[in-house]
């Protein structure tokens, strides 16, 4: 199995390459660093005409790669790859299809201040149409140790129970505890019949799943289902307590091609207040096992 | 698992050219597009017209056409240098390996020079066009005479200027479609202008009609040596740009055919166009030094600002259009330039290595893109406060700067070339006689223009302590030049003792 990281040689890109390290852990997995560098239009009009610009280019970006590489330790096999191309965005995603990868993991962004994620245009774009699994590490993430615990963002509608699948196997492979989570933005403070509704609802959905995948390993510990409620989706998102090691997958908008991620707005309002990494999952996505 | 860091060039580069550009991705059109994009003829006419014109009077058709051939000549020496040694710093590495590190240096400085020169040039007609194109929109044409408020007028073309630069250091391109609208509208509009000014002359409801001659075409009859290379040396400008479609190879769908074809098309197409907007200019306006005439000191800065209204009415905002989003793009494209030839200077470390930065987010140059907005807003800023006609001034200095580096890159050519010259007839003529012809003839200009310039009389007539503000923008540049890498072989001998190139 492989991860992509878009690699770019700052505080953004380090953020993704100790992410992509921590998801290598209890995994079988390599990671490939790629670095995008644009790609010449002629029609830019650059003027004089000049060619040896990209050897220098070339140059500084293997420097960067080296850099990046130096970041993962020795256990962990690493490439790197210069691409190029005019859209960061999507050459990345050409390469993380071409290298069949489990994931294109990223920084969220260098710039945000207050917010741990504040989504960069390259980001943006990758949540919006990737159709692998993107993952976002927050701001500063420096932790390379394995991921501990895996939360699935959890709601009511279409796609619920495909991400509820790709959770469950993906707790199952790596052998971590699974841990559902319902965010309920309420503008009346709590409400417990809500709250006792989406407890039920995705105990259901969970026993569905359960039964269909059959073999749930023996020694993965029981889902735990938590409801979480707030004024707004930041609120219940700062109530719940998150583990160092944890990581949320999260499922796409409705509003997203067949196969792609596009990032729906509580997706977007989760990001902003969420102090873990997340994997935003593509819609419809099916998981090939490692 | 085992560690293997290596970093895998990966497949998709090898579709693309030395130059990272898409092989084949142009075809005979785009290159022509390119070309003329690259010429900008819209802002070279208005900026370098009324200068010209009022070097050599009616002779302008005969000084554009006789420009072009020096232009031809080093352009010549210039592909045959880029097919040799394709490298970053061009004039700068070319005369460096040619002629080592010292005229090497001074070379690149020529070329930093003339784009931050014309830089600040653009920006500074953009300016002037947007305040006309404001007053047109509003149909008052108090808004149109902000841009004389000076305070104001420098205000605005530091924005615009750092809004280029903000722009060129995120990266962002102009594509082909873009590229295509733009020229094809430059082309429309200029055409449209022609044909108004001779609809004009044939009214009777010219400025001043005056009858095409063919002495305009014959240009001996230019009255003195001097204001025959005065001319010259602005006719460089107005063609400065077009080798651009003699350097493209890969990029091409047929590089054998399509680079050869294109630089021949677009030669057409602007000496076409030239030569009507000369003609039609000239007939319709005169020489004249009063009112609308070409020769008028007040409109040499910027003559279609002048010249628009009357001739198109009402569709003058057209021009004003054409003019600011040409020369907008420009100003956006024309920043890469000295930004990479910076970067690759100190790349080679013959200046500072903090101008080789390249910025990790946007990959393009950073240091080097700030410190040539900085140095272009400084050169309008000085100009401007000292001269009353700063781009009438600036142009003039352009046109030597642009004389002098590429004089010293066709002799590098040459000398570069020695051993081969006389290898055959091709390698005669591309590597020898054409780049010794053109090189010898721009250095001519160069000198000949330097020292006219001393005059306080000559261009706008403004003077720094008795000397003409022209002498003093070109040969102080060139000096400051000179002072700067004096104070570079102190501080990092490596590179002019010969150890880098």
């Amino acid at each position: 199995m492989r991860y992509v990281v878009g690699y770019t040689a700052n505080a953004r890109g380090h953020d993704a390459v100790h992410l992509a390290v921590a998801l290598t852990r209890n995994h079988d997995a390599s990671l490939d660093l790629v670095l995008v560098i644009p790609e010449d239009s002629p029609f830019n009009a650059v003027y004089p005409p000049e060619a040896g610009y990209n050897d220098i280019l070339n140059e500084q970006a293997q420097r960067w790669l080296d850099e990046g590489l130096a970041l993962v330790p020795a256990d962990v096999t690493a490439r790197a790859h210069i691409r190029r191309g005019d859209s960061e965005a999507q050459t990345l995603i050409d390469a993380a299809v071409e290298m069949d990868a489990a994931a294109l993991v990223i920084g969220a962004s260098n710039a945000g201040l207050l917010k741990r994620f504040t989504i960069g245009s390259v980001a943006s774009s990758l949540l919006h149409s990737s159709p692998v699994p993107v993952a976002l590490a927050p701001h500063g993430y420096q932790r390379t140790d394995p991921i501990t615990r895996l939360s699935c963002g959890f709601g009511t509608r279409a796609g619920a129970d495909e991400l509820l699948d790709v959770a469950v196997e993906s707790a199952r492979d790596r052998g971590l505890p699974l841990r559902l989570v319902s965010l309920l933005a309420l503008d009346g403070g709590n409400s417990p019949g809500l709250a006792d509704a989406a407890w039920v609802h995705a105990a259901d959905r969970l026993a569905a799943v359960g039964s269909s995948t059959e073999a749930s390993g023996a020694d993965v510990p029981e889902p735990e289902i938590v409801v979480a409620q707030g004024r707004t989706i930041e609120e219940a998102v700062d109530r719940l307590d998150w583990e160092d090691g944890e990581i949320l997958l999260i499922g796409s908008s409705r509003l997203a091609q067949h196969r792609a991620t596009f990032l729906g707005s509580t997706a977007n309002r989760i990001l902003r207040a969420l102090p873990v990494p997340m994997i935003v999952v593509p819609r419809d996505y099916t998981r090939h096992s490692a | 698992m085992s560690t293997a860091p290596k970093t895998v060039q990966s497949k998709e580069t090898s579709s693309l050219s030395e130059k990272g550009l898409k092989a084949g991705s142009v075809g005979l059109i785009g290159a022509v597009v390119i070309g003329v994009s690259c010429i900008a003829p819209a802002y070279t006419l208005t900026a370098a017209l009324g200068p010209t014109v009022s070097e050599v009077g009616v002779h302008l058709p005969a000084i554009f056409l006789v420009g072009f051939i020096p232009m031809l000549l080093v352009a010549l020496g210039y592909r045959e240098l880029n097919n040799a040694m394709p490298d970053a710093g061009t004039s700068f590495t070319w005369a460096t390996r040619a002629f080592g590190p010292w005229i090497g240096w001074m070379g690149g400085w020529g070329l930093i020079a003339a784009t931050i020169i014309v830089l600040s040039n653009l920006a500074a007609v953009a300016v002037d066009f947007f305040y006309l194109m404001l007053a047109q929109i509003f149909s008052n044409p108090s808004l149109g005479e902000l841009s004389k408020i000076l305070p104001l007028n420098i205000a605005t073309t530091l924005v615009f200027i750092a809004l280029a630069c903000w722009i060129s250091y995120r990266g962002m391109e102009t594509t082909k479609g873009v590229q295509y609208v733009l020229v094809a509208f430059q082309l429309l509009v200029l055409g449209w202008f022609a044909v108004s000014a001779f609809a004009h002359v044939a009214n009777g409801t010219a400025f001043d009609a005056t009858a095409i001659s063919p002495d305009w075409f014959n240009p001996f009859a230019v009255d003195s040596f001097s204001s025959f290379a005065a001319g010259v040396s602005l006719s460089i400008f107005i063609y400065w740009g077009w080798d651009v479609t003699l350097t493209m190879n890969e990029e091409t769908k047929n590089p054998e055919k399509t680079p050869g074809r294109a630089a021949t098309i677009t030669v057409l197409v602007i000496v076409i166009i030239y030569m009507t907007i000369a003609l039609a200019t000239l007939s319709f306006a005169g020489v004249g030094e009063t009112g609308l005439g070409a020769g008028n000191p007040e409109n040499q800065s910027s003559i279609f600002a002048v010249l628009a209204g009357p001739v198109m009415g009402p569709f003058a905002i057209l021009m004003s259009l054409a003019i600011l989003s040409s020369s907008a793009a420009s100003l956006q494209s024309t920043f890469v330039s000295p930004a990479r030839t910076m970067l690759a200077m100190g790349h080679y470390r013959a200046i500072s290595p903090k101008f080789g930065k390249i910025s990790p987010t946007y990959k393009s140059p950073s240091f080097a893109t700030i410190a040539a907005a900085i140095a272009a807003a400084a050169f309008y800023v000085i100009t401007r406060t000292v001269s009353e006609n700063a781009l009438w001034d600036t142009i003039t200095a352009l046109g030597m700067m642009i004389c002098f580096y590429y004089g010293i890159t066709a002799l590098a050519c040459v000398w570069f070339f020695r051993a081969e010259a006389f290898r055959g007839a091709r390698a005669f003529f591309f590597k020898f006689l054409a780049p010794l012809l053109g090189g010898v003839i721009l250095l001519v200009m160069f000198v000949k223009t330097a020292m006219d310039s001393m005059d306080p009389e000559y261009g706008s007539g403004s003077s720094v302590g008795g000397i003409g503000l022209v002498f003093v923008l070109g040969m102080g540049v060139i000096l400051l030049g000179v002072v700067v890498m004096l104070v570079m072989y102190r501080l990092r001998p490596e590179f002019f003792k010969g150890k880098v190139l």
